[in-house]
């Protein structure tokens, strides 16, 4: 069973080797920019802020108001240069992250939409709403904030 | 339960205009879970009678339902069903349930059956798709001690807070209690039948999430006593009948270090018990339980993990070097090995699809202690090789 075992490893790795890598990082064509309702006073967040938000750490915007965070698909490369950027963990690493969540039953990750104008289209709904789209996509009407550090 | 389907079934009232809009922060929700696994173990069975030869005894299906009622209001349930040794036979159970309400960020309040916040992962130790190892470290998560450590009925408070210096918090307070199956808790060879009170369980956890991204750092606390009426069948010079009283209290402090793809994880625990009663002699024990583990994504479909985990049931004999103390109860010799279990696991996770994985994973054990467990009835074997192995695959898809 050891040596079973250890064949086991030996292929996985050699699998890695070659057809590992993790996906190109987001390249800057999928630059981001975050969103929120227009009604939202906030001209900047802190990126932890953000952060706890989309992880639905902390809930209420400092008004006292729900914040009602939304993602774009997993598979988009948006998301994962916003993945990166602000919440410092891979999309593969959130997932596993909510689904402990999921299951646990603590709480539920942020609805995915389908595209840019979709989470728009959400933002613009939902007064405490936040998201965020790629640079070059046309937001308006909802407001653009910056995120400090 | 009855409040908690009632609720999620009643769905929201104020949020109405939202009904059937999937994104609506008001939809109910669906998520649910299917494992089938199978394991072999060499020279010694392990958690299941017969595994020596093969088993298939290691599945899991659940689903849940949560619903935002209101802003601050949710409910949720999960219905759960296994088949693992002498556990489940695939028998519906309601996994957890409850009643949310969050005052603010810093101070929310539960009520219903609720998961147990133990260590960084006891509350995902049915949930395959939410870790890497098919087993987590059975030192500090043991499956023989489920009933104790999966899920309280009362209430909870929690709460998170971050402070721009100094990280965050976040902690969770619980007191109910549990229902105890008295079959699930028989050791081997013993012959006694009992029904077991749970007049309080009570602890809680926080971890401080520190200004090092990554970094936290946790302790985790709970404390139980069990109200035992046993009869007894086997000792002709006892009471037929007798009360047993176990207090019991487990500690363990935890830390995670989590950055790009790469964990590292590592917890230290004790559990102390506090036996008195009319059919056993007063007495005190101690047990020590320990892992380290590392896990890191190589590629978006391969996550391969390996932990180190050290358990010794009694502080007093940890090695067995002591004849005077028995590291095996009902068991007239108690082997060396029993006293203590070493087990070094390698896991590779592959995630074929977003929503399907499988896992292999090896187990080299040196020691018996957990051999002899209530998930495996029958005679406890009278001397178990020492050395050991087993191995596990499991699929799961999830949603």
């Amino acid at each position: 069973m050891r040596s079973a075992a250890a064949l086991v490893l030996l292929i996985a790795a050699t699998l890695a080797v070659v057809f590992g890598g993790r996906g190109a990082k987001a390249s800057e064509s999928s630059a981001y920019k975050i969103i929120v309702n227009p009604a939202n006073p906030a001209g900047s967040l802190d990126r932890k802020f953000v952060e706890d938000a989309f992880l639905k750490k902390v809930t209420t915007w400092p008004d006292g108001s729900v914040i009602h965070p939304v993602d774009l698909p997993a598979s988009s490369s948006v998301r994962r240069r916003f993945s990166e950027d602000v919440l410092e963990r891979s999309v593969d690493g959130v997932r596993v992250y909510w689904q402990q969540r999921i299951f646990a039953g603590r709480d539920l990750p942020p609805p995915e939409l389908e595209n840019d104008a979709e989470v728009v289209k959400y933002v613009l709904k939902y007064d405490g709403a936040i998201g965020y789209v790629s640079e070059g996509s046309g937001s308006s009407p909802s407001k653009v904030v910056a995120v400090t550090r | 339960v009855a409040c908690s389907i009632a609720a999620v079934a009643l769905g929201p009232s104020e949020a109405a205009a939202d009904a059937g809009d999937p994104s609506s922060p008001s939809a109910i929700q669906i998520h649910g879970f299917a494992s089938q696994g199978a394991f072999v173990t060499t020279r010694n069975d392990y958690l299941v009678s017969g595994s020596t030869k093969g088993s298939f005894q290691l599945s899991e299906v659940g689903i849940n339902f949560t619903d935002n009622i209101t802003e601050k209001l949710r409910a949720g349930i999960q219905l759960f069903a296994q088949d693992f040794g002498i556990n489940g036979n695939y028998g519906i159970e309601a996994d957890w349930f409850y009643l949310d309400y969050r005052f603010a960020d810093w101070l929310g309040f539960r009520a219903g059956r609720l998961k147990l916040p133990f260590g960084l992962y006891n509350e995902v130790n049915d949930v395959d798709a939410a870790r890497v190892p098919i087993l987590l470290p059975q030192s500090v998560y043991p499956l023989q001690n489920r009933q104790f450590l999966f899920a309280q009925t009362g209430f909870e408070i929690y709460g998170f807070a971050r402070s721009s210096w100094a990280g965050a918090l976040d902690y969770r307070l619980f007191a109910g209690t549990i229902s105890l199956d008295p079959l699930a808790l028989r050791q081997p060879g013993a012959n006694y039948q009992a029904f077991i009170d749970v007049p309080y369980m009570t602890g809680g956890r926080v971890m401080w999430e520190t200004p090092l991204d990554g970094l936290r750092l946790g302790g985790s606390l709970e404390a139980l006593e069990l109200d035992s009426t046993i009869t007894n069948l086997m000792m002709k010079n006892l009471p037929s009948m007798g009360q047993v009283n176990d207090v019991a209290q487990l500690y363990v402090g935890s830390v995670e270090y989590a950055h790009d793809d790469l964990l590292l994880a590592a917890e230290y625990s004790r559990w102390h018990t506090r036996q008195t009663g009319d059919l056993v002699p007063p007495n005190e024990s101690e047990s020590e339980r320990m892992y380290g583990m590392i896990t890191y994504r190589v590629a978006h479909w391969l996550q391969p993990g390996a932990y180190y985990s050290l358990y010794f049931p009694y502080t007093k004999n940890r090695w067995g070097n002591d004849p005077t103390v028995r590291c095996e109860s009902n068991v007239i010799i108690s082997p060396k090995s029993a006293c203590w279990q070493q087990d070094v696991a390698l896991t590779l996770r592959f995630d074929v699809t977003p929503n399907w994985l499988i896992k292999v994973e090896g187990h080299f054990m040196d020691g018996t202690a957990a051999v002899s467990s209530p998930l495996k009835p029958g005679s406890p074997p009278t001397d178990p090789p020492k050395d050991w192995e087993a191995l596990f695959a499991k699929t799961t898809v999830y949603f």
